[in-house]
């Protein structure tokens, strides 16, 4: 009773503000009391569109604003093309400024309004009783906007670690990890001795070095038993002649998740850790990543790796899905779940072209590609067969006649892909098919074609064919076939430009006035994540990419490579960076729940559905896209 | 809790409880040409038992100020006053406030006295002042014989001055407020009504000063001549 009496004290127009501030972070976790005090001490302006709101030029800041109604942006003056860029948006609900009030200094951002704005204000000292009475309002301040992405973050992952619990994160660079010093000898010690040591020291794996420590090879217990098994020679056979040569090594700066990823490609379990000058200092083992994970990526990948049958591999798909599942739930970031998805996809396909190569060889070596969201490395759970064959045509043969033994063999592996998972393509983009298996010379014909004469309607197929890589094979004819391809983009204004127009063709689902802008009547509350979410910016990316040379087909790599050639801020390439896995993100989320209820998959999602913070960090991240569409259409002129 | 009201009541009044001086009240002030930026203006809203003035009796007085082109929710006036006529008990009954309140025993010449004090003599701004004008001018006769005419202004004239391109559904406060999407709190609520018009209100000062109307007397004769023009039209 008491409580509502106090409630029912307080003027109407006090308990209207309380009320717009409960729907808000963080006044939703605040006191009635700290509450009251805003309200009773908020004055109310109104800034008409375009109006200034705060100016660096202001001094000082010495007010709090919470936009009531509509909207503020931030400026900052781009002095390359001499003119205002939006750097972000504040709406409904939402603070500012955090930083330079706390800071005590101007801000360093024009706040302007977008459309009529009201916003609340309250001064400096009833920002500081705020401040140092309410805990979660201090922790809101001092956390700062970007705090949010955290927030995000840390809620996901504190769901797995309550049930989970662990905290080993696979960004750990490799140096953190207790590095065992490693048991090495030299090349010459007989078997029989390294094992002797090995045994002494109870490790299951012995590095040779060279007088300067440099790795020069690993025998593990498995070589021994292969060795014995196979009776390669008697125990005091040098070393040398029976180590795994070269080993795999990274720096270490490198971070789990690369090792795990590298170790998962090439089926081993141990890594040599060396220094700048390849030095050898450590060894990681695949029980030292995952010993605190109960993430088996390695171990999946062996097991997909030496698959002797068709229906092993096909029944190792559902624990792919598991290990996605596990893997959000430690809170691996979407770049790594859909890295992770690849390199098993990659995986099974190589394992597929294995066991038809034993089974029937073709008899003609060739370069296995993927084309569209495989070739970039993007592919979450819900994908397609897009793949095609690139070969070297052998003397005294010529190309139809090496397709007529490729094709059968390359049918083959597309039905037992297709077996396994990964579905055939609608639109025929399969090796299988005449015109996705041809020579080095015909590939770079058809890509001259492509180019030299795109109409609007191929230029459909840019998505598919400029984002290419290969997954089995030699990889040196794609490389130069690549560098062919790029070449041509680059001196091809015109092609480019007429990608540019085609990148702009899907627009962000926000309207203009910032909300979601839903796909039609009839699916009223749905935004599809993978073409008005993604495709915004893979899009972008892929033409400013090719435009300046760049090789790689995924596009957080791509986005990296732009922002150190310079095409793209540093800042900005972060923030399109974050934006994108992000909604990636969100969409990983949204399929493994549909795949918990053995629903189908699919790319839409009802933002409703979604918690406000999600709601709010999806809607910004549309606003990035539409940032990195306008930055082509300023480049392009469109 | 009577600690606080007493300290909610001080700052409504910028006085002492029970304590006015009713041959001291501030005067109220003409049309002057302080600037907009600078000067007070009470933004007021009555609920009345009827629309006859000579018959009908406010029920309740809700205001805010707009000082400066900002309105201070520090600075408002939020009360249900209960007339012996309609109730048996002449009190005034501060919104809401407990038995504690009841027991202070607000009269209505009281609520009346902080009023005035309260709107300092600055110019009152309605929606359909005129009404609002004939209710507490009326009201302030009979209850402490004060008969000098503030300043009014009818924000109900002001919006379509300001902004007669707008398209608005009617003319209604109801319809401005839905023009341009404002958010009503409680509606037919005096302090929640006044709190919106005096939202409309800021968007026109906002407007009217980027067309060159600098203070309250180019805008008085801004709407003088709107008046004129309509007038024309309708003959």
């Amino acid at each position: 009773m008491a409580a509502a009496n106090q409630d029912t004290s307080r003027p109407q127009n006090t308990r209207a503000i309380m009320t717009f501030l409960r729907e808000h972070a963080p006044f939703s976790s605040m006191d009635d009391t700290h509450l009251a005090h805003f309200a009773e001490h908020a004055t109310l302006r109104f800034y008409a569109d375009e109006d200034v709101v705060l100016s660096p030029d202001d001094g000082v800041v010495k007010r709090f604003y919470i936009v009531k109604q509509g909207r503020i942006r931030g400026e900052r003056h781009n002095e390359k093309e001499d003119r205002a860029e939006t750097t972000f948006e504040i709406s409904q609900g939402e603070c500012f400024p955090l930083a330079a009030l706390i800071g005590e200094r101007p801000t360093r951002t024009l706040h302007r309004a977008s459309g009529d704005t009201f916003c609340l204000s309250i001064e400096q000292k009833a920002f500081i009783t705020l401040f140092s009475e309410s805990e979660p309002f201090r922790d809101f301040c001092l956390r700062g906007v970007s705090s949010l992405l955290d927030q995000v973050n840390q809620r996901i992952q504190s769901k797995a670690m309550a049930s989970i619990g662990s905290s080993n994160s696979l960004d750990t660079p490799l140096e953190r990890y207790a590095l065992r010093n490693p048991i090495v000898c030299s090349p010459d010690l007989p078997v029989r001795k390294a094992v002797a040591r090995m045994h002494e020291n109870n490790v299951g794996s012995i590095i040779i070095t060279d007088d300067n420590r440099h790795p020069k090879g690993i025998f593990t217990l498995r070589d021994l038993r292969t060795m014995i098994a196979e009776e390669r020679g008697p125990l005091d056979t040098p070393i040398r002649q029976v180590m795994t040569a070269d080993p795999c090594c990274l720096p270490s700066t490198a971070d789990a998740f690369e090792a795990a990823m590298l170790m998962a490609e090439h089926h081993f379990a141990h890594l040599c850790v060396v220094d700048e000058e390849n030095h050898l200092i450590g060894v990681v083992s695949e029980r030292d990543l995952f010993s605190l994970q109960r993430v088996d990526l390695v171990n999946l990948a062996r097991t997909i790796g030496t698959a002797t049958h068709l229906r092993t591999l096909v029944s190792l798909r559902t624990d792919v899905s598991r290990l996605v599942d596990s893997m959000l739930a430690h809170g691996a970031d979407s770049g790594q779940v859909v890295k992770i998805i690849t390199t098993l996809n990659d995986v099974t396909v190589r394992r597929v072209l294995e066991l038809n190569l034993k089974k029937n060889d073709p008899g003609i070596p060739f370069t296995w590609l993927t084309f569209g969201s495989e070739g970039r490395q993007e592919q979450t759970l819900l994908t397609d067969q897009d793949n095609g064959i690139l070969f070297e045509t052998p003397e005294g043969m010529t190309e139809d006649q090496v397709r007529e033994k490729l094709l059968p063999f390359a049918r083959k592996v597309n039905d037992e892909l297709a077996e396994c998972g990964f579905t055939l393509c609608k639109g025929n983009i399969m090796a299988s098919n005449p015109k996705l298996c041809l020579s080095d010379r015909e590939w770079d014909d058809w890509f001259v074609r492509f180019i030299d004469a795109s109409t609007p309607q191929n230029l459909v197929y840019s998505s598919i064919f400029l984002d290419m890589r290969s997954v089995f094979g030699p990889t040196e004819p794609l490389h130069r076939l690549l560098e062919k391809v790029l070449d041509r983009i680059r001196k091809n204004a015109l092609f480019q430009k007429m990608l540019a127009g085609n990148a702009l063709q899907r627009k962000p689902p926000l309207t203009m006035f910032r909300n979601f802008r839903y796909l039609n009547d009839e699916k009223k509350h749905s935004l599809d994540l993978k073409r008005q979410g993604l495709a915004p910016f893979v899009e972008s990316v892929r033409v400013f990419a090719l435009a300046h040379g760049v090789e790689a087909a995924n596009t957080l790599e791509r986005m990296d490579a732009l922002s150190r050639k310079g095409v793209f801020d540093a800042k900005d390439a972060n923030a399109w960076k974050e934006a994108y896995s992000l909604i990636q993100a969100i969409r990983m989320r949204a399929h493994q729940e549909m795949l918990d209820r053995g629903e189908e998959l699919t790319n839409y999602i009802d933002p409703d559905d979604l918690n406000p913070l999600d709601r709010r960090i999806l809607r910004e991240s549309f606003r990035q896209a539409q940032r990195l569409q306008q930055k082509l259409e300023v480049t392009y002129q469109l | 809790m009577l600690d606080y009201i007493k300290q909610w009541l001080a700052q409504r009044r910028g006085g002492a409880v029970g304590n006015h001086d009713p041959e001291n009240l501030p005067t109220p002030k003409t049309v002057s040409d302080q600037p907009l930026t600078r000067c007070r203006l009470i933004v007021l809203d009555l609920e009345t038992t009827g629309l006859n003035a000579s018959k009908d009796e406010v029920i309740a007085i809700g205001a805010v100020a707009i000082e400066g082109g900002v309105i201070h929710l520090n600075d408002q006036f939020d009360l249900i006053l209960r007339r012996p006529e309609l109730d048996i008990r002449e009190t005034v009954l501060i919104h809401g406030i407990g038995p504690e309140a009841l027991t202070q025993g607000h009269e209505t010449e009281d609520a009346l006295l902080y009023l005035l004090e309260w709107m300092n003599g600055d110019p009152i701004l309605a929606y359909h002042s005129a009404f609002d004008q004939k209710f507490l001018e009326k009201t302030l006769k009979a209850q402490l014989g004060y008969t000098i005419p503030h300043v009014w202004m009818d924000v109900a004239e002001l919006l379509p001055a300001i902004f007669p391109k707008a398209e608005t559904k009617g003319r209604s406060l109801d319809h401005w407020a839905d023009f341009f999407k404002l958010e009503v709190s409680e509606r037919h609520h005096a302090a929640a009504d006044a709190l919106v018009t005096a939202e409309l209100t800021l968007m026109a000062l906002n407007r009217a000063q980027k067309n060159g109307v600098k203070n309250l007397k180019e805008l008085a004769e801004k709407l003088h001549y709107q008046r004129r023009l309509q007038n024309m039209h309708r003959y």
